[in-house]
């Protein structure tokens, strides 16, 4: 039982470190304007098929694309309909039992880096349409991507059965006759193929998406997921719904919030191509979700915090002309010479909106300072309707032109909370140094080899008491 | 403690130029290290200082880079300080002020970014026009690596073949980015230079236009490339120093290197540098570079003299620190009574090109013209407090000063003149090292090019824009791009490296970037700087693969 449990253990905990890498490392592969394509081309697009299982600069859905986790690197498989490398050889029911039940046509099981507990609820209409559109319409990439091989305990595939039986959804979306069918078609978007709580719900003790704070908010590496729940403090519930929909197709909307992470990915590679009434489907839904609040907001909605305030008219005067850095400097100084080239004196942003403000503003008025410090390590890099939004990384890749180390971000962010935002939230180095090595690492492996060992030498010591017994 | 170092390659200097070469070497498996002899200091640091410094001094580009007592370079804020390195003489001493940085990163952390290629006319000044001298390649065999150094920068420019220079000449590659578009001010002088039969062009610059490049982000338009970029949308070699450690290359700051050590072989054994406490050290290596622009590279070779070389390292041919150029610039400060508004955009966005080409050329200098884009609050506003005016009446002469005032700048392409020379000074710095000793006389070619041609050409261009009052710049000043101390040629007898920038005495031992150009053309020198490092480093890469 001992090694049982230890195994589950270990995938709860490497679901969390395979969830967040995907989600992260996205591809830059764009998808066309789905609402002229097939109706499969369009639930690939909506699903997002391409964010993951693309390689940055490779062929569309030939997999490749590293994932970078605490526990080890994972790769996403080839899908094309290669008949050697990809899925050619797939029947239709395969095809489904992977993509909803996350088995392989080999029987082995998926690692839920691929999140077909979303896609379980998806209708055989779609999941017929998804699959002729791989078979028909994708072109075969006849190479195979880098396998995936982590290290022991987590190859072990099966134990990913345990999981399952506990966790994946087994039917698909049942519309609810209370509601409209725009509200039906939105629940159905947002619960399966858009797959929106697999990043947004908390997880429970043992990573499953813990239904009764669906929406309520989630971390996942380095970034995080916020609360878009229908709450009107800590959620989304003062969103109109010409703004969520406006926010999933251009990921901006002035004094609100800008899409970066793995929510800049979805809106470029999935949500700017979905139909307006797709759009509307998945705001009105999204305005009746069950509200989550978190207590740490108070009564401060993370929207409406923060003014503008000159950053100049601390820094100006009292400072030296320096020939080397000043282990000293404050967060202003930070501010001043790292952001308010771009972000303006008084954090106002830009009045073309490309430089969004930095109060009013989702990152800076959240409880969490998870995605301020990511934003500054990693930049944004949003590839919507043709056009870039763009911010450096600071330091979040060794080769950023600009370095600031954990100190620095840290006396950074907390200079933006503090001036232009929340300013109860505490930033440490730590945190910082946390957030840059791609969130919490899992002290799983070193965890679950002592659980094995420990396991393997009580099988033992039973195995020397049975034979001694027996030899007595 | 004095440490040995060691590495494939030992590069000195840590600009464009050796940052391109150290790139080049890591990624073709070799050691790097780099020595150089400034701080590093973080673009923050720079931009507050900038900010931090009072408005008079705005406009010395040096200011915000207070050097180091091991590594001096030229400040102006007084002529003593102005004194107190370079040790300028000749007719045109004022002209060769060379404001370098002694920083890692180098100079392209203050330049404008304008990439402007020679042309093939450039490199053949004595065969066309019986003046200067002829490179030791075509241009064709620079333009591949023009393109590379345009990718591997980013520079932006146009797609119309019409707008693109050198005219009529094929490019291996587009560039990597669109033009950045013309601010009011240079729209105007492009209408009105036309009606001169002046083209004025959409300069190509090493500056994001729209995108990111290279995850540094694009131009928002600080106006701010001079003394500094805020945020790394120009490329300056900085924002390759990162990538250069990440890739496992070592850099060493704070290390001034004094002598270049050469063994029975005639080979480059060590390279002997400074640490701020005057202790010695050394580093060996396979190649060496010496990339520390056109100053410091030949008084390095002339400072290395000793019983093997009694002239000076790769000196044989009594070249080294002889045929130093610069464009000789002369600038017209212009008052109109419209405005303008320069200062949209980048600080320099655009060059009237098509008047450094022609058969006159036997007789008399080509220029570039420009107008600087730069907002011209700061130098309307101190001139409007000089003239004591308070209040409204202040405020609109700032308005009116930063509206209606421009500059003017015409650049002289130089010839390769062997009187223009670089010795060492009897006068020493602070680790004791000779300072620079540099003659300067910019010649009769182009002194009858300002007669003849570029001034009367720029009284009328700036007629033209409606200027009410035009003041010409009494002499000639430095445009700052250094070349030629280290020419370049086919004969090892009248020139110091071949034509891949190695020492024609010493096979181990590249010298590129600026000193190696044989001829300055009008253009800004970087991006043939950049294209003779990377040909260079090609070169590199064969020689230790080869061996």
């Amino acid at each position: 039982m001992l090694r049982v449990t230890q195994t589950r253990q270990a995938f709860r905990l490497s679901f969390l470190a395979v969830l967040a890498g995907p989600i992260l490392l996205c591809s830059t592969a764009s998808a066309e304007d789905a609402s002229n394509i097939d109706p499969g081309a369009y639930i690939a697009v909506t699903s997002d098929c391409v964010a993951c299982h693309t390689a940055p600069g490779g062929k569309p859905f030939a997999g490749g694309l590293a994932m970078k986790t605490p526990l080890g690197t994972m790769y996403s498989t080839n899908i094309t309909p290669s008949k050697i490398y990809g899925i050619g050889e797939y029947s239709e029911a395969d095809f489904s039992r992977a993509v909803r039940k996350g088995i392989r046509k080999d029987g082995s099981n998926l690692y839920p880096a691929m999140p077909y507990t979303a896609y379980s609820y998806m209708t055989d209409q779609d999941i017929h349409d998804l699959y002729l559109y791989f078979m028909k319409s994708v072109q075969p990439v006849e190479r195979a991507p880098p396998k995936t091989a982590l290290p022991f305990p987590m190859n072990i595939r099966s134990s990913m059965m345990f999981w399952n039986i506990l966790f994946r959804n087994n039917t698909t979306y049942q519309p609810d006759p209370s509601h409209s069918a725009e509200w039906n078609r939105g629940a159905y978007l947002a619960q399966g193929p858009a797959h929106c709580g697999t990043c947004h719900t908390p997880r429970g003790f043992l990573m499953q998406e813990e239904a009764s704070k669906a929406f309520g908010g989630g971390s996942l590496g380095s970034w995080y997921a916020p609360n878009i729940t229908s709450d009107k403090i800590s959620g989304i519930g003062n969103w109109s719904q010409d703004e969520i929909k406006t926010y999933l197709k251009s990921g901006h909307i002035d004094g609100l919030a800008q899409a970066a992470g793995g929510m800049g990915e979805a809106v470029e590679h999935s949500f700017q191509h979905l139909t307006d009434a797709d759009l509307n489907a998945l705001a009105t839904y999204l305005a009746s979700t069950q509200p989550v609040r978190d207590p740490a907001d108070g009564n401060l909605s993370r929207f409406a915090l923060g003014r503008p305030v000159s950053s100049a008219d601390r820094v100006r005067g009292d400072q030296p002309i320096r020939s080397e850095d000043n282990p000293d400097i404050s967060g202003a100084e930070l501010f001043m010479g790292n952001c308010a080239s771009c972000h303006n004196y008084k954090a106002q942003g830009s009045r073309d909106g490309y430089y969004p403000s930095l109060w009013h503003n989702s990152v800076t008025g959240a409880s969490n300072p998870d995605n301020l410090i990511a934003t500054i390590l990693f930049g944004v890099d949003r590839h919507v309707a043709g056009a870039q939004a763009f911010m450096p990384g600071f330091g979040g890749k060794k080769t950023d032109a600009v370095q600031l180390n954990d100190q620095e971000i840290t006396k950074l962010t907390k200079y933006v909370f503090d001036t232009y935002g929340r300013p109860q939230v505490s930033v440490s180095p730590a945190q910082v140094a946390t957030i840059r090595q791609g969130g919490p690492k899992s002290p799983l492996l070193v965890l679950s080899r002592i659980g094995i060992a420990g396991g393997t030498i009580i099988i033992a010591l039973g195995c020397f008491w049975l034979l001694r017994t027996f030899r007595k | 403690m004095p440490s040995t170092l060691n590495s494939d390659v030992v590069i000195v200097g840590t600009g464009v130029v050796g940052c391109l070469i150290a790139e080049q070497a890591l990624d073709a498996g070799l050691s790097v290290l780099m020595l150089e002899a400034g701080p590093r200091v973080s673009r923050d640091t720079i931009v507050e200082n900038y900010r931090n410094l009072p408005p008079t001094l705005r406009n010395h580009w040096n200011a915000p880079y207070p050097p180091k007592p091991w590594a001096p370079h030229l400040e102006t804020r007084t002529p003593t300080e102005a004194a107190s390195y370079l040790d300028l003489t000749g007719p045109n001493a004022k002209a060769y002020e060379q404001g370098y940085v002694r920083y890692a990163g180098g100079a392209t952390w203050h330049w404008a970014g304008i990439c402007w290629r020679m042309t093939p006319d450039d490199l053949r000044l004595k065969s066309l026009y019986g003046v200067g001298r002829d490179w030791a390649f075509s241009y064709d065999v620079l333009e591949p690596y023009y393109a590379r150094a345009e990718h591997a920068m980013g520079v932006c420019g146009p797609g119309d073949p019409a707008l693109q220079w050198p005219p009529r000449t094929a490019r291996s590659r587009p560039y990597p980015m669109r033009p950045i578009p013309f601010g009011p001010g240079e729209q105007r002088l492009t209408d009105v230079a036309a009606t001169l039969g002046m083209q004025n062009l959409p300069a190509p610059q090493a500056r994001n236009s729209g995108v990111s490049f290279d995850g540094r982000p694009p131009c928002c338009g600080n106006n701010n490339c001079f003394p500094v970029c805020p945020i790394a949308a120009k490329y300056d070699a900085a924002t390759a120093l990162p990538r250069i450690e990440a890739k496992g290359g070592r850099i060493i700051t704070n290390a001034v290197a004094y002598r270049v050590e050469t063994n029975a072989q005639k080979k480059v054994e060590a390279v002997h540098y400074y640490d701020p406490n005057r202790t010695s050290h050394s580093v060996s290596g396979k190649i060496f570079v010496l990339a520390c622009n056109g100053i410091e590279t030949p008084k390095l070779l002339l400072l290395s003299a000793d019983d093997k070389n009694p002239r000076g390292v790769a000196n044989s041919s009594d070249q080294v620190g002889r045929n130093m150029m610069d464009q000789p610039k002369l600038i017209a400060d212009i008052e109109m009574s419209e405005p303008l508004w320069t200062g949209v955009g980048p600080v320099q966005s655009s060059s009237i090109m098509n008047t450094s080409q022609g058969d006159f050329r036997r007789e008399y200098a080509g220029a570039m013209f420009r107008m600087e884009n730069m907002a011209r609050s700061t130098l309307g506003g101190l001139a409007a407090l000089e003239k004591g005016l308070y209040g409204k009446a202040l405020d609109q002469e700032i308005r009116r000063l930063s509206a209606c005032t421009a500059r003017l700048t015409v650049e002289h392409e130089p010839l390769p003149l062997p009187f223009n020379r670089l010795t060492l000074s009897d006068k020493k710095d602070w680790l004791g090292l000779n300072r620079p000793r540099i003659y300067y006389d910019v010649g009769d070619y182009v002194r009858r090019s300002a007669e003849n041609y570029t001034v009367p050409l720029l009284k009328k261009l700036a007629t033209a824009l409606g200027a009410t009052d035009i003041k010409i710049s009494p002499e000639f000043l430095h445009s700052d791009h250094i070349m030629g101390g280290t020419i370049m040629g086919n004969d090892p007898s009248d020139s110091v490296v071949d034509a891949d920038c190695r020492a024609h005495d010493h096979d181990n031992l590249f010298l590129p970037g600026g000193a190696a150009m044989t001829t300055g053309g009008s253009g800004n020198s970087t991006i043939t700087m950049a294209a003779l490092a990377l040909k260079a480093a090609d070169a590199i890469v064969g020689q230790l693969n080869h061996a």
